[in-house]
């Protein structure tokens, strides 16, 4: 039995759901960063699975973007947290307040 | 055959995105991770994308995750703090919503029964490097171009954020090339042979060490 479209999307749905519940109830800042990598991957996942079934090389053009955008949010990302662990001396998304009445 | 190696990687992908979220110490978070984009790396080559199963491990498993383990090296935080009460209720809303989202999914899943495409059909060089460069290069160039200077403008923010000092105010101003300065410029007593470098950031900083601040502000009323 070949695997279907819908085994790839399924899974794919499941990685971004675990992503999007990573993002919600951690607090370290670095375990929601890897979150949020997580379902970009799930996205391209679902991008190359489209692009493979449907016989076009569009799908995977944009998973190479993607991880592009991916590579760059993860500098500017990371350089944001290093920022803030130098102005709070902690990890923790509730310590980062200071734009809270 | 196929479907066994997909039901062997789906599942080892989705126990490390598991473990991703549960572990507590975000270096296991990184090293499940890592396992995560392996296996996905392992379904893109059963689905004949065999470039971006490379690119796959060469850029996220390789490059952003020695990153992200840079980082937790660099901050050194071995461990999660203990959690308080607050917003601990978010917890259960968190996990219902996210099985609301599954239950969406899979009732779409199944209800709609129209990907019907065979993947096999016609000569397959959908994912071959040859045919994603020579559609990146004619037909995508505008979105390549875009990209390229989206990385010069994170590189240029990586460093703005990441620089020892902070933001630059408005009056202070950087020499460049003498923020090292000799010591025998800050200290007169000291021996002229003597080069021990003393280090500074800022305009205002050097001013300081040089006793010289009387003329920054002559020259802020200028």
């Amino acid at each position: 039995m070949e695997p279907q479209l819908s085994w790839y999307l399924a899974l794919s749905a499941v990685l971004f759901t675990i992503g999007v519940t990573g993002v919600l109830i951690r607090r370290n800042v670095i375990a929601m960063f890897m979150s949020i990598e997580l379902m970009l991957n799930a996205v391209n996942l679902t991008f190359v699975a489209f692009a493979s079934f449907f016989q076009d090389v569009t799908g995977q053009l944009f998973v190479f973007i993607v991880m592009t955008v991916a590579a760059a949010e993860a500098a500017v990302g990371l350089g944001i947290i290093i920022a803030l662990f130098r102005n709070r001396e902690s990890l923790d998304v509730d310590e980062a307040s200071i734009l809270k009445l | 055959m196929l479907a066994l190696l997909f039901i062997l990687f789906g599942a080892m992908a989705v126990g490390c995105a598991l473990a991703v979220v549960a572990q507590r110490n975000p270096l296991y978070s990184a090293i499940s991770l890592v396992g995560v984009f392996i296996s996905l790396a392992c379904l893109y080559v059963m689905l004949a994308a065999p470039f971006i199963a490379a690119v796959q491990v060469v850029v996220y498993a390789g490059a952003i995750m020695v990153l992200v383990v840079f980082v937790i090296m660099l901050l050194n935080v071995e461990h999660e703090e203990p959690r308080r009460g607050r917003l601990k209720f978010l917890v259960p809303v968190a996990v219902v919503l996210a099985a609301v989202l599954i239950a969406e999914v899979a009732f779409i899943l199944v209800s709609v029964q129209e990907f019907r495409v065979n993947p096999a059909a016609g000569a397959s060089n959908v994912g071959l490097t040859h045919s994603i460069g020579s559609k990146l290069f004619t037909e995508y160039l505008l979105p390549f171009e875009i990209t390229s200077i989206l990385l010069l403008m994170a590189i240029v923010g990586a460093m703005t954020l990441a620089r020892r000092g902070g933001l630059l105010s408005s009056t202070t101003r950087v020499v460049p090339g003498a923020q090292q300065l000799p010591l025998t410029m800050v200290d007169p007593t000291a021996e002229p042979d003597d080069m021990t470098g003393v280090k500074t950031d800022t305009t205002d900083e050097a001013a300081r060490l040089l006793g010289i601040e009387g003329l920054r502000d002559q020259s802020k009323r200028d």
